[in-house]
């Protein structure tokens, strides 16, 4: 029995105990056993995509599992990255929900809801595991119905949870419905449906078969990933789940749909033409563009978190826009330094997103709001989270030392190396997507210090804000895990080299050329980045220009703050989350079209005189509005008339089903 | 057993069941249509019994005897039942006139035997040749159910519908599993038991059982 063989049992196994004692379990245990078995779950799938990464492939078939197509699970290097970072997501979530929904808690920790959490991770180790066309699609739904159920547990609570869950239903449905139809073109252009066939006949596909399973697969995964425009589920489903369905969906869940892009578009079709490049790579940039702007602007913490999700699934497509486009240009070497910047963007990204959404569901139990408008002054209150929440800021504001950042770079020295003489496309389409890259990163900054800025700093501007109490010791510790992974991503990126050597070989893009220990060495590119000794060197300095100030500096005194002599200070006058977007909003004025109100009332007196002044601003997501409101509208009228087709007649509906059959043997006779 | 002379005992099994389906759009006394109905069912009977005598199995008889309990005693008495807690005795205004039904049979019956070409085609046995006649019954059984207005008169619609899928299956299959008869059985003899309560309260609730007064089931 191979390793990966045995942690994958020991994964479906424990999840299927999992989801038992979930549902027998006594509530008072409930959390802790179903926290626990969710972890080990995550521990078990990680364990498998190490060994799997590390080159153990593994490769079963159990035809009598289902009928007519059977089970086919294959576990590659490509698999197994995926299956690392949703077992080390899960494994981290599993110690947060034991705190998040035990008793002190405040996530739901209903039978039906905690016994669906370790199905679920169970769920997304199956589709990167899975081996035929059959397998995956089963996977696939399997995933979308179990997070769906997750994300409804409050239902009773919200009527924006409802919404949210009509929303993600029927995205996720229709998304399902577009890869059903890629994959089953696929797999009868292709005759046969296990990937391996499939892989092998690629290259007779003809060119309307290959690009139109492109196009069907890229709509449904794009839909699953959150990518601008198919994302109005994502911000919905996202801030109103429960948090740690939230970072199951948004670090790891989501990864599946560029699972399912590298899988089909580098793997499976083995590349294609460059059209197929330039519209990831657009849509990649119109995701990371508008998916920050909008997170910038957002003053709903979690909604915040879901629009990031965007962007930075924005900046993995790019990456892997510019892996396709540089190996159809013949530069291999460049190639897999694109591609490993996007995987280990997802990697990262997985990482600080759900060191982020454990956060946020820690304000949340703390004061019951996700509006960082009526945040503020959690450091004092809740230090440790504080911290932690900061590192995950660091590594999702893409700033040195954080983790995203070393992605961002790689991904920058991939479209910055690239061949001079590589076509006229890549002269033009490389520098635009480093003004992206720089732009996203930019505002990206922005976003993230308004976030712990208006959140966690200066004082409470609310009394839910002033009352918070720190989380119990099992939500910080799933935290702390989340945290000390992130910290090892960006300090020690390099001890990812061997296994994203070993996925881009396996994709056939060039191997990633990055050695090195403490340093990453790019070969055969000129760059290298010792993120070790920038950490050292950012703590020392700043360590350094604290002593230096401590000793030679004046002696500390204690004073009032000026307050421009108009009484003391109050968090009335701090910067809200709304007014440290604001210069942004003016600056980003066209794009977001904002929907502002200015309210001022006068005293009966004098109208120089200002009594109040209520300002109202509304941030509609304007591609939602344009793009799914009038389809919405058609769909919706089409709906109406149907209605005149149902009087409540039986004789009438059984006049419907005699017509259609006498119609369909008709055309039968006449075929 | 094989030869013309059970040929010709298919032969005369499969016109007596499509026949008695014509006769019951013809006639409109309600009891008459279940002494029609009890008449198919030994018709059917019959095609399974000599199936059974071809195949020579002890499943296949054991199917033939199944059948034969259910569609021509058991599915009467209970229609019987019904028709004696709801006095009506004639189907009176047929959406479809009678006349203009049998001109739709036939129409309907030529399709099944046009659209089954396929079917007569996979073999040269004489069932495979017969396999039509159950297609016909099946569209003249869901003629039955869309033109007329009487609960019963829906309710033996829909037992057509059932015998023509059961003789399509035996007739092109050379006979079925005794498992999947018993399932179909169970099911449709709880469908009618279904169908039985929800006549007498329509009666209760209306004082007849014109399936047009149920026009309020729809949404708004």
């Amino acid at each position: 029995m191979t390793p990966v063989a045995a942690a994958l049992g020991g994964a479906f196994s424990m999840a299927a105990g999992g989801a038992l004692a979930g549902l027998v379990t006594p509530a008072r245990w409930r959390s802790a056993v179903v926290g626990a078995a969710t972890a080990g779950v995550g521990i078990a799938g990680a364990i498998a995509g190490l060994a799997a990464v590390s080159g153990t492939g593994w490769q079963v078939r159990l035809p009598d599992l289902l009928p007519l197509a059977g089970v086919s699970l294959t576990v590659d290097a490509v698999g197994g990255w995926f299956l690392l970072l949703i077992g080390g997501v899960a494994a981290v979530v599993g110690v947060y929900t034991v705190g998040y929904t035990g008793q002190t808690g405040h996530g739901p920790a209903a039978r039906g809801a905690l016994a669906l959490v370790p199905l679920f991770v169970a769920a997304m180790l199956l589709v990167p595991a899975a081996g035929s066309v059959s397998t995956f699609l089963l996977a696939w739904e399997l995933m979308a119905v179990t997070s769906l159920l997750l994300m409804l547990a409050e239902h009773r609570h919200t009527p924006a949870v409802r919404t949210a869950g009509l929303w993600y239903a029927a995205m996720t449905q229709a998304g399902f419905v577009a890869v059903l139809l890629g994959l089953a073109w696929l797999a009868a252009a292709a005759g046969g449906e296990s990937f391996d066939t499939i892989r092998d006949r690629a290259a007779q596909l003809s060119p309307l078969a290959s690009s139109g399973v492109f196009l069907l697969c890229l709509a449904g995964f794009a839909s699953k990933a959150g990518v601008v425009p198919l994302h109005p589920w994502l911000p919905r489903a996202h801030a109103e789940a429960p948090s740690h369905v939230s970072a199951l969906m948004s670090a790891a869940m989501v990864k599946l749909g560029v699972y399912g892009i590298v899988r089909i578009a580098f793997d499976l079709l083995g590349g294609g033409p460059r059209w197929w490049w330039l519209l990831l790579g657009a849509l990649g940039a119109l995701s990371a563009l508008y998916g920050i702007l909008q997170a910038a602007v957002a003053t709903d913490l979690k909604r915040l978190l879901a629009f990031s999700t965007s962007e930075n699934v924005g900046l993995i497509l790019l990456g892997l826009a510019a892996a396709g486009l540089l190996a159809g240009a013949g530069q291999f070497t460049v190639a897999g330094v694109a591609v490993a910047a996007a995987l280990l963007h997802a990697a990262n990204h997985a990482g600080f997103k759900t060191l982020l959404f454990c956060g946020a569901g820690s304000v949340l139990r703390a004061t019951g709001t996700r509006d960082l408008d009526e945040l503020g002054g959690l450091s004092r209150r809740m230090p440790a989270t504080t911290v932690l929440v900061g590192v995950g800021v660091l590594g999702a504001a893409a700033l040195p030392p954080g983790n995203g950042f070393i992605s961002e770079w790689l991904l920058l020295q991939a479209l910055l190396h690239r061949d001079p003489a590589g076509g006229t496309t890549l002269i033009i389409a490389a520098p635009v997507a480093v003004a992206v890259v720089a732009l996203t990163a930019g505002v990206g900054v922005a976003t993230y210090v308004k976030a712990l800025g208006t959140g966690f700093l200066a004082r409470p501007r609310s009394t839910k804000a002033s009352d918070a109490v720190e989380s119990p010791p099992t939500m910080l510790a799933g935290m702390g895990l989340a945290a000390a992974v992130c910290a090892g991503l960006a300090v020690f990126p390099a001890v990812t080299a061997p296994a994203l050597d070993r996925v881009t070989s396996g994709l056939r893009v060039g191997s990633a050329p990055m050695q090195g220990g403490v340093d990453l060495q790019l070969a055969g590119v000129a760059a290298s980045i010792s993120p070790l000794w920038i950490a050292v060197g950012a703590v020392g300095l700043a360590v350094a220009v604290a002593a230096v100030a401590r000793t030679t500096g004046r002696t500390r005194r204690r004073a009032a703050a000026w307050d421009c002599g108009d009484g003391p200070l109050t968090a009335r006058m701090e910067y809200t989350s709304t007014s440290f977007a604001e210069p942004l909003q003016r600056v980003f004025d066209d794009v977001l079209a904002p929907e502002q109100d200015i309210d001022v009332t006068h005293p009966a007196e004098s109208a120089y005189l200002v009594r109040t002044v209520e300002y109202r601003r509304r941030l509609p997501d304007r591609v939602e509005a344009r793009l799914f409101g009038p389809l919405m509208t058609a769909v919706s009228s089409i709906g109406q008339a149907a209605r005149g087709l149902a009087t409540g007649s039986v004789h009438r509906y059984l006049a419907y089903m005699l017509t259609a059959l006498v119609a369909v043997l008709i055309a039968g006779v006449f075929r | 057993m094989s030869g013309p002379f059970h040929t010709q005992l298919l032969n005369l099994a499969c016109g007596l069941f499509v026949l008695t389906a014509v006769g019951v759009l013809w006639r409109r006394e309600l009891s008459a249509l279940i002494g029609l109905l009890t008449v198919q069912g030994v018709a059917l009977t019959g095609i399974a019994a000599l199936l059974a005598v071809d195949v020579g199995s002890g499943e296949a008889i054991a199917v033939a005897t199944g059948v034969g309990i259910l569609k021509a005693v058991l599915l009467p008495l209970l229609l019987r039942r019904v028709l004696r807690r709801v006095p009506e005795a004639r189907e009176t205004a047929p959406l479809v006139n009678v006349s203009a039904s049998l001109l739709a049979a036939a129409a309907l019956t030529l399709l099944a035997y046009a659209a089954a070409r396929p079917l007569v085609a996979l073999g040269p046995e004489p069932t495979a040749h017969a396999a039509p006649v159950g297609i016909a019954v099946l569209l003249i059984g869901f003629f039955l159910a869309t033109t007329r207005r009487r609960a019963i008169s829906q309710i033996i619609g829909v037992l057509l519908i059932d015998n023509g899928i059961a003789a399509v299956a035996f007739l092109a299959t050379g006979g079925v599993p005794l498992v999947m008869e018993l399932g179909v059985s169970v099911d449709l003899l709880l469908a009618v038991l279904v169908l039985q309560v929800l006549t007498t309260r329509l009666q209760a609730a209306f004082g007849d059982t014109d399936l047009d007064d149920l026009r309020e089931l729809h949404d708004r």
